[in-house]
């Protein structure tokens, strides 16, 4: 598989009244492309700092970041909002739908932002998480299994290189967990997209190829899984 | 505990510094507007009472003048109709007044000839004949603001204070004066003001021309004779004073409050006919420059409630919006306050005493800054009327009425935020429940075919239909305040200029003693100059519907359309002469008020004999309610070929003193039409203010609601930053929106402008004053373009809210 990303001593220092807090603290990996990499770790563990840094929404204070061989961009809004727009995914545990919008339309305006604006694909994506038949029904009106859906089909409108999620089942019951990280699996397989997401529940490990576990700032663990069974 | 919760509010209210001095600024500029208003018209009021006083330092205005310009009367028929009043009034049980004084004087229009450094100057003026003794109408002395003595002696005259400093004129100095074909010498001895000269404007118009280019002068009774060529004590005008002040009609008021005034009336109305004397009698009500003076003072009065009731509504909405948005806010720290066991009374103290303390301050601000915005407009209406405002000061009525209500308004403000914050659920705002909501299907199927980031624009934008409501609203008022006054100016500007400046053509109008007309056609014949007679006299009077007695003015004309002075018609047609009904024309205010259509016969009384009329037509841009005759007509009726005759002058012809010792006054259009501009333009400053105090408050109050539409956002906005939406692309979301908004904003702005300057006209329109609406374009225009402008100026702070935004931290919320 060829190699999407790398971090090489990775830091993120804040600098406090009460001292330097070392959240990320050279921190080291690559992930290559296609896979499904599961951060795990207590809270205050430094997994969201780290996808912050990946999602290029932080700048990290030391070491290098390259996405696809080309340094990722760092202290400068707009470079950054244009990596993300260009190959970032996101999904967040509250969905963030925009209330005024059609499940549909939510997909679109991201198309749009993008200039990629493709109805056909948003309605493909739709289909692809099973929601059809919610096309012009508004985010209030359907479950929060549902909306995470969305979220995840708007996440992948763009073809994002990477999608990202922090904690994107932590809102919803095990049973609807299960089915929204199977649809993702299932997006991501299909259109071929690299994920990472933050999690603490180890029973999404099952959805992963890798699961990296990070504390106090420092990866403890990096493995890789198989999950063929479990896909097939 | 409760402590401690106002002290939360207060450190979350400092946290939106800007959008707090938003709104104290607000209550400031209402409570400094209403102390400004109520303290000016309260001392204006102090000055006419001071002036008017019967007492040794005021000048006792009379009550009733009998007169009648084109005749005199010898001292014998003036003491004859005062015997006879005497006994009249004595013999009668009627007036629950008794008579104070009756004298005879006479009152003449006349030039002052003028020199100067640029040559020799025939000034239109006006001439008082008051003897020594005089116990009504006597010139007003105000010490520090007036020097010399009245007029005793035959060769002594008293010049206006109004005039002296423009035409350089100083005690002891001689000045050269003529009444009609006589002129004399004489000194002068004091510098004076007069009840019936507090604006310095010629009879018949509003306006005073620039500063000395209209004299009056107050002479002896003697110096009258000397003058005039008359016998002492020969009079045109008898004033009578009654003891107090019996009530008058109000010609502004549908009220008829003339009933004690009208005994007096009676008892005059037989001493006229037993003593055959044939005049006009006027009470205050009917005297202009009184009445004109009267009705300033109740406009400024008038002005006073609906500006600060205006400006206090902006506060107030402002107060509500911004008090809302904070409870909205802070919801999920109330929701743990009410989950830990606070009570709703006590979150309620702290959001009814917030709007409380911010109300307090400006109002704290605003009344240490009222004395001097009053002062302001005193110096200003001193410096316009050239009258001195002795005593000023504020009453605390004033501040009581404009803190008390002003406290009120914002405490009503805060109310309705106060009681939403005690009954918000904290189960609902704990569980993210109250920020779900459905959006609108029709908004959806309104908006679908647009581009989706278009169509969020339109849906945010109307996403809280109450809160845009309230803020067009306010957008409205601040309009109403900055847009009225300009459409009533720009209509009042079209009346009283358009017609003098476009529609008629004289350079000077030669005013005459009856029958006096020869000289001046000489004058004209000899200078080339082409020459019209006309006839203008204020000797007409109807009944309104409400039978109350209406006088206006009566002009006879040679041509309607090719003449001098072309009457404007609104609709209808010139008349035609020598009809058996005799055909005439009806200036619109004089319609409008008495409710005539064209085509009609009425009866008027002129020069107080009834006669038939047939209304032809309507005429507009008068500004004095007018009846136009064709002159031979008019001259039929009143006996006089003219009274005034427009000269249109030749290159290099100039009025000479040979023309000034023919005429009795001649005015130039120039300088009637640089008086009118020039009041235009002092009242114009005094409009800028509110105009601008108007778009200051439209600048705020957009600012307050793009700052809260942008704050509201920051979910979707920072949810958008975080999937890849660029600075750019959401700034042109926001400027979409700004655009939105100020078109719905400039329409409405231009709809409550137009409602307001039909208010205002209404409100201040009367039989002396009428103001016509008209929607210019261009103001409706630049009312338009002024919302859309500060609405897009807006956007920038969107776009760099944007830009400052944190993501990291958002994200954060966003996850929360």
């Amino acid at each position: 598989m060829n190699k999407l990303l790398q971090m090489e001593n990775i830091e993120r220092h804040y600098e406090t009244p009460a001292g330097v807090v070392k959240a990320l603290d050279g921190v080291s990996f690559e992930i290559s492309e296609g896979e499904r990499v599961i951060l795990l770790g207590p809270s205050g563990s430094g997994k969201t700092t780290l996808l912050n840094c990946l999602s290029a929404l932080d700048s990290p204070t030391g070491g290098d970041y390259t996405f696809l061989d080309n340094e990722v961009p760092r202290n400068h809004s707009e470079k950054m909002t244009s990596f993300r727009r260009e190959n970032i995914g996101y999904v967040f545990q509250f969905f963030n739908l925009l209330q005024d919008l059609s499940v549909v339309e939510n997909i679109l305006l991201i198309q749009e932002l993008a200039g990629k604006k493709d109805p056909f694909r948003a309605k493909e994506l739709l289909k692809l998480v099973g929601l059809e038949a919610e096309i012009d029904r508004f985010p209030g009106e359907i479950s929060g299994g549902q909306q995470q859906r969305v979220a995840i089909a708007r996440s992948i409108a763009k073809r994002p290189t990477l999608l990202l999620g922090d904690e994107l089942t932590g809102n919803l019951d095990t049973e609807t967990s299960n089915k929204v990280m199977e649809v993702l699996v299932s997006a991501c397989q299909q259109e071929n997209i690299t994920a990472v997401f933050v999690t603490h529940d180890e029973g999404l490990v099952k959805y992963a190829t890798r699961v990296i576990r990070i504390d106090s700032g420092k990866i403890i663990s990096d493995e890789k899984i198989d999950n063929s069974d479990e896909e097939a | 505990m409760s402590n401690l919760l106002n002290k939360r509010l207060a450190r979350s209210l400092w946290r939106t510094k800007l959008r707090l001095v938003a709104v104290v600024m607000m209550v400031f500029v209402g409570v400094f507007a209403g102390i400004t208003f109520g303290g000016y018209a309260y001392n204006l009021g102090g000055m006419y009472d001071t002036m008017q006083a019967d007492e040794d330092g005021g000048s006792n205005l009379a009550d009733l003048w009998i007169d009648n310009r084109s005749a005199t009367w010898s001292p014998e028929k003036v003491n004859a109709f005062c015997d006879s009043l005497a006994s009249t009034w004595a013999s009668s049980t009627a007036p629950s007044f008794s008579l104070d004084s009756c004298e005879g004087r006479t009152v003449t229009q006349g030039a002052m000839f003028h020199t100067n450094d640029t040559g020799e100057h025939i000034i239109n003026s006006f001439w008082h004949g008051i003897p020594a003794d005089a116990n009504a109408d006597r010139v007003w002395m105000p010490e520090g603001h007036s020097e010399g003595r009245t007029a005793v002696a035959d060769d002594e005259i008293v010049i206006d204070a109004h005039v002296t400093e423009a035409l350089e004129i100083e005690l002891g100095d001689t000045v050269n004066i003529s009444a009609g074909n006589t002129s004399a010498t004489f000194t002068v001895v004091g510098t004076g003001y007069h009840p019936l000269h507090v604006i310095m404007a010629p009879e018949g118009t509003l306006f005073p021309p620039e500063p000395g280019q209209y004299v009056v002068g107050y002479l002896s009774d003697t110096g009258m004779a000397r003058l005039t060529g008359n016998a002492v004590g020969t009079s045109n005008t008898i004033v009578l004073d009654v003891e107090g002040t019996p009530s008058y009609d109000l010609p502004d008021t549908q009220e008829y409050e003339g009933e004690e005034i009208d005994a007096v009336k009676q008892l005059v109305d037989i001493s006229l006919e037993s003593t055959e004397l044939d005049a006009r009698v006027r009470d205050r009500g009917q005297n202009e420059p009184v009445e004109v003076m009267r009705q300033d003072l109740e406009g400024a009065k008038k002005m006073t409630v609906p500006f600060t009731v205006m400006i206090a509504s902006i506060a107030s909405i402002t107060i509500v919006l911004s008090l809302q948005r904070l409870v909205q806010s802070q919801s999920k720290e109330i929701a743990v306050l009410r989950t830990l066991g606070v009570e709703r009374s006590s979150l309620m103290t702290g959001y009814l005493l917030a709007p409380l303390a911010i109300g307090g301050l400006g109002c704290a601000l605003g009344a240490l800054a009222g004395p001097s915005g009053m002062n302001g407009m005193l110096d200003f209406y001193q410096d316009l009327v050239g009258v001195p405002i002795v005593e000023r000061s504020v009453p605390s009525s004033v501040y009581l009425a404009v803190i008390g209500s002003t406290m009120f308004v914002v405490f009503l403000s805060g109310a309705f935020p106060a009681w939403k914050a005690s009954r918000l659920d904290p189960l609902e705002v704990l569980s993210g429940q109250n920020e779900m909501r459905v959006g609108s299907n029709l908004l959806r199927k309104l908006t679908s075919w647009m581009p989706t980031t278009l169509g969020l624009s339109i849906r945010s934008s109307v996403r809280k239909p109450i809160r845009l409501t309230m803020t067009f609203v306010a957008v409205g008022i601040s309009l109403m305040l900055f847009g009225s006054i300009q459409m009533m100016s720009a209509g009042l500007q079209e009346t009283m200029v358009g017609g003098l400046e476009n529609d008629q053509s004289w350079d000077a109008q030669v005013y005459i003693m009856p029958d006096g007309e020869q000289p001046v056609i000489d004058w004209a014949e000899n200078n080339s100059a082409n020459y019209e007679m006309l006839i203008e006299m204020q000797l007409g009077s109807v009944a309104d519907a409400d039978d109350i007695e209406r006088t206006f003015t009566v002009v006879g004309l040679d041509s309607f359309q090719s003449g001098m002075r072309a009457v404007s018609l609104l609709d209808g047609n010139t008349p035609t002469g020598n009809m058996a009904i005799t055909q005439v024309v009806m200036e619109e205010g004089c319609m409008n008020f008495l409710g005539w259509n064209v085509g009609e016969q009425q009866t008027v009384h002129i020069n107080g004999a009834p006669y038939d009329v047939e209304i032809v037509g309507t005429a507009t841009a008068e500004l004095a309610r007018t009846m136009y005759f064709l002159r031979d007509d008019l001259s039929g009726i009143l006996g006089v070929n003219a009274t005034s005759i427009y000269l249109e002058l030749p290159e290099g012809v100039e009025i000479d003193s040979a023309l000034g010792e023919a005429s009795a006054g001649v005015v130039e259009r120039q300088t009637l039409l640089d008086g009118i501009n020039s009041i235009l333009d002092q009242q114009t400053q005094v409009f800028q203010t509110m105009m601008y105090l108007g778009l200051l408050f439209t600048v705020v109050v957009m600012f307050n609601t793009m700052i809260m539409n942008v704050a509201e956002r920051d979910f979707e906005l920072a949810t958008l930053r975080v999937l890849g939406a660029s600075t750019r692309s959401l700034g042109l979301m926001l400027l979409f929106e700004s655009l939105l908004i100020g078109i719905i904003g400039g329409i409405v702005g231009v709809l409550f402008a137009y409602g307001g300057a039909v208010g205002l006209a209404a409100s201040f329109s009367s039989w002396q004053f009428f103001f016509p609406v008209t929607i210019v374009p261009s103001v409706a225009w630049q009312l338009m373009s002024g919302v859309i402008i500060i609405a897009v100026a807006m956007t920038p702070f969107g776009v760099w809210r944007l830009r400052r935004m944190d993501l990291v931290e958002k994200v954060k919320d966003l996850s929360n």
